[in-house]
């Protein structure tokens, strides 16, 4: 039994670093131990591979030419989109600061750093270079956007919310309309949150990716607010237009699901799962399996999304946070998850951080402190039913049986199918 | 036009084909957001509201000498066989013209375009993932006939159409919006002659007659603009070294003598307005014009619940928000430092005086001095700033408009000169601007000063690969989605 399970991790392994190195590895992918299942299928989008091979034949040409170097690390940073694979980040960080060297006016250059910050989870960082940025391009709105998404991830509410208005109007359009509509989302405000996220939708037209982004972001709020099937249609809709879009199967998976359509949900995961490796879309999946009763295989799912941590961190990525909240809801080393979110809490004091450091708290048994962080985490008014369910949770494990309810209940009114595996809970103790 | 690459001051136009055309001078890459579930696209471009290229001259159809026409194109770049969704004007941009009618440099009248989608036909019915289908199965038009009408029977297959409405602020209205049109429909994108087997008809359908002499357009058109892209953009690499072109091929308005026209082959969205010059002009006899797009401001704490779908406001509170501006051609892309681009595209072009540096010490001259080793005119250009920021001389006000003397008579096209006021065509650029005027030899020349026009400076690119029309909307059908080329990739 324990040779089998060793067997099956160093598969779900193998396929993790095949995943994550791509192209070089795949055709040593037997070796790897990989299943032949596994074969990833990338969206075709943008032609972004061509766009490394042309930029990196210009860089080659004249290893001083700025406008190349950074067309080449912002290309890195999609195909890191595109692949998960980190050590696009390692690449894109080298090439963007020999161009900054070289130039150090470009603001080019300083916004693909800022970007890079922000996908390493370095938010102080990300909010000097976005500011140094709107410095050197005075009207540019994606240097409000990237210090923007830093401030918010501090905790500093205010300061991002004016960021985000001040991109509007520097520069109207869908990334500044998906950014108002994630500040929306934080206050409470979804049905605003939903309008601004269909005019995102409808300013991306002709843009392959960024409108199934912003569709399926659509989809996600409308999910959240409990119209699964509706959300279904949007994610469908992503998939036609681009077929195998991961983030659309992702979340295609977490729909089907609610609908009660359990071996579709699990298939669909997989094939995310498969296509990009980010810990969001294993943790997707270890959800589903494990709320389906197919213990033995979420397990093989942890393996992998520790195999996916340590290759972040070795690219620069801090995913503390994700990691912990995976580790509290599969019930796994919950002292060590507990310390995880203490410290991704410190280096992100938001009400993201709030939540999942209240959620590790009650889940150990520090009922008081849980509660706190709790109430902490709903301070803006944001309407999300994993919180209300959180927060229950952490009346509950306080002793007050009667305010836990009342938080259930909300939760489940929002969205009876916020998640695979306490979504029942909160129906069993509400 | 917002087809910015980063050239140092030379960059010209370009096309958005790359993935990295434009970094942050545009949307530009969205950055892999923080919040883990918001991990937004990295490049986000903005084309719908991407304008490049303005037109307003005296219209030089037979009969409508009498008329102004403005045009205004957006979206570069287009490959025509860019399905299943092809080409649409974007909802929740405003299309707009912007006039002066009085010489202050003030828009006075603003002529709005806006955009609605229609999911319909047999396409909504049957849940097919195209936009457009027709004459299926083949040569039956049974089952599913070919798209032959905008409207009624023939417009099964549309499945994706839009509408839209032209409303006008100021001028004769008096200050009140006036809707000119509405629910008239665009014509869609030419996906290849088995769905729209007479696309020239859809065209001429699109051609609406609103009465009071005013004819509005919207729809797809071949790319009017011809410049040699990749030899302007290799910092001024014309295909030849000076003197550029010999006196018969510059005179030669029908050859192009050794430059390649890069956007030949490319569609663009296209809106054009025609009406008669009484109902824009007053006392004065000189407008100036400009496009522009916008889109809706939004605020984070706002009143989401005035939300209505067709109408597109999204809960925003009515206000718009200026995308971008085009009046003279290239002023962006050739005048205006790297560092401005942004900021330029976001004031009103009233504003244009805190800009006045550039047009003084023009950056264009300075590079043709040092490719070309022939001396510019690199400072001091006060010739520049009165030709396109001022109505003459003793103009205190400094606008970047489009100025078209109402009172000079239209050329017919088969006359019309590329080189217009420096080969004796004095209704075309800088006096408006027309389709057929060779804007990049022109700018060239201005800008580089008396040397240049003696040198015969140009691109080697005379005039556009499809011909043009002698009718309104002037501009020639767009290259259809089967059967495109691009002749400058196979010649």
């Amino acid at each position: 039994m324990k040779a089998r399970i060793l067997i099956a991790v160093t598969a779900a392994v193998g396929a993790a670093a095949v995943l994550l190195l791509g192209g070089a590895l795949r055709t040593s992918q037997g070796a790897a131990g990989a299943p032949a299942a596994v074969q990833p299928t990338l969206p075709a989008v943008h032609g972004t591979e061509a766009e490394v091979r042309k930029q990196q034949a210009a860089v080659r040409t004249d290893p001083t030419d700025v406008r190349a170097l950074t067309a080449l690390g912002f290309a890195y940073e999609q195909r890191m989109r595109e692949t998960a694979d980190p050590t696009y980040l390692t690449k894109a960080d080298g090439v963007l600061h020999r161009a900054l060297k070289l130039q150090p006016s470009s603001a080019d250059a300083v916004v693909g750093l800022g970007s890079l910050a922000l996908s390493r989870h370095q938010f102080g960082r990300a909010v000097v270079l976005g500011r140094r940025a709107q410095r050197l391009a005075p009207g540019a709105g994606l240097p409000f956007g990237i210090a923007g998404d830093g401030l918010l991830e501090l905790g500093r509410y205010r300061a991002a919310f004016k960021s985000f208005t001040d991109m509007v109007h520097a520069e109207p359009g869908s990334s500044a309309y998906a950014r108002i509509s994630y500040a929306r989302e934080l206050i409470g405000n979804r049905t605003g949150a939903e309008a601004a996220m269909r005019l995102a939708l409808e300013s991306s037209q002709g843009q392959a990716e960024p409108s199934a982004w912003a569709r399926t972001e659509l989809g996600k709020l409308l999910f959240g607010s409990g119209h699964a099937r509706a959300a279904e249609r949007q994610y469908r809709i992503a998939l036609l237009e681009l077929p195998g879009y991961p983030q659309a199967l992702d979340s295609l998976a977490r729909a089907e699901a609610a609908l009660g359509h359990r071996q579709r949900a699990v298939r669909l995961a997989t094939r995310a799962v498969e296509t990009v490796p980010l810990p969001q879309f294993v943790t997707t999946l270890a959800d589903l399996l494990q709320a389906d009763g197919r213990r033995a295989e979420a397990r093989q799912e942890y393996a992998l999304i520790a195999v996916v941590e340590r290759l972040l961190r070795a690219n620069g990525v801090r995913s503390d946070l994700e990691i912990a909240q995976f580790y509290i809801d599969h019930g796994i080393r919950l002292p060590h998850a507990l310390a995880l979110a203490r410290r991704a809490r410190a280096e992100r004091p938001s009400i993201l951080g709030d939540d999942v450091l209240g959620w590790a708290l009650t889940r150990n048994g520090h009922c008081a402190e849980g509660l706190r962080w709790a109430k902490h985490s709903l301070r803006l008014g944001t309407r999300d039913a994993t919180m209300f369910f959180h927060r229950g949770m952490a009346e509950r494990c306080a002793g007050h049986t009667q305010a836990a309810r009342a938080w259930f209940d909300r939760a489940l009114a929002l969205n009876p199918h916020f998640s695979p595996i306490w979504s029942p809970v909160a129906r069993r103790y509400s | 036009m917002r087809r910015r690459l980063l050239l140092g001051g030379v960059a010209l136009t370009a096309v958005a084909l790359g993935l990295v055309a434009t970094l942050v001078r545009g949307p530009g890459p969205d950055a892999a957001n923080a919040a883990s579930h918001r991990e937004a696209p990295l490049i986000s471009l903005d084309p719908a509201a991407d304008i490049t290229d303005f037109f307003m001259f005296r219209s030089y159809e037979p009969g409508q000498e009498n008329k102004v026409v403005l045009i205004m194109n957006t979206q570069p770049g287009e490959e025509p066989s860019a399905g299943p969704n092809y080409f649409n004007f974007d909802p929740s941009v405003k299309y707009s013209f912007g006039i002066d009618n009085n010489g202050d440099g003030k828009s006075d009248i603003s002529i709005d375009f806006q955009f609605r989608n229609e999911i319909r036909g047999v396409v909504d019915a049957l849940g097919l993932p195209l936009s457009y289908v027709g004459n299926v199965p083949p040569g039956s038009g049974s089952v599913i006939p070919p798209i032959t009408r905008l409207d009624g029977k023939g417009s099964e297959g549309l499945g994706l159409r839009q509408r839209f409405q032209v409303s006008m602020t100021g001028g004769s209205t008096l200050g009140d919006e006036k809707t000119l049109g509405r629910d008239l429909i665009a014509v869609p994108s030419n996906v290849g002659p088995r769905t729209m087997p007479n696309y020239a008809s859809l065209r001429s359908q699109g051609v609406y007659n609103l009465g009071n002499g005013v004819r509005v357009f919207a729809g797809q058109a071949e790319d009017p603009f011809y410049i040699d892209l990749g030899g302007v953009f290799d910092t001024l690499n014309f295909r030849r070294p000076a003197p550029l072109l010999s006196d018969a091929e510059d005179a030669n308005d029908n050859v192009n003598p050794f430059g390649i026209d890069m956007l030949s082959g490319f569609n663009v969205q296209t809106i054009a307005i025609e009406m008669p010059i009484s109902m824009l002009t007053g006392a004065f006899q000189t407008l100036g014009g400009y496009a522009y797009t916008s889109r809706p401001n939004l605020s984070i704490r706002s009143h989401w619940s005035h939300w209505h779908h067709n109408q597109t406001t999204f809960g925003h509170d009515g206000r718009y928000v200026q995308v971008q501006r085009l009046a003279n051609p290239l002023i962006n892309e050739v005048i205006i430092g790297t560092k401005d681009k942004d900021y330029w595209n976001s004031v009103p072009p009233w504003e244009e005086g805190q800009f006045l540096d550039y047009y003084l010490n023009p950056r264009l001259a300075l590079a043709l001095q040092l490719v070309f080793g022939a001396p510019a005119a690199t400072s001091n250009r006060t010739d520049l700033v009165n030709a396109l920021l001022k109505y003459g001389p003793g103009d205190p006000n400094n606008s970047d408009l489009l100025r078209l003397n109402t009172t000079v008579a239209p050329v017919p096209l088969a006359q019309q000169k590329r080189l217009t006021v420096l080969a004796g065509d004095n209704a075309g650029w800088p006096n408006g601007r027309r389709p057929r005027d060779d804007v990049t030899d022109i700018a060239v020349r201005l800008v580089g000063g008396p040397t240049y026009i003696a040198l015969k400076a140009g691109d080697g690119v005379n005039k556009d690969d499809a011909p043009l029309s002698t009718s309104f909307p002037f501009l020639s059908l767009p290259s259809d989605g089967r059967n495109r080329s691009f002749p400058h990739v196979n010649p």
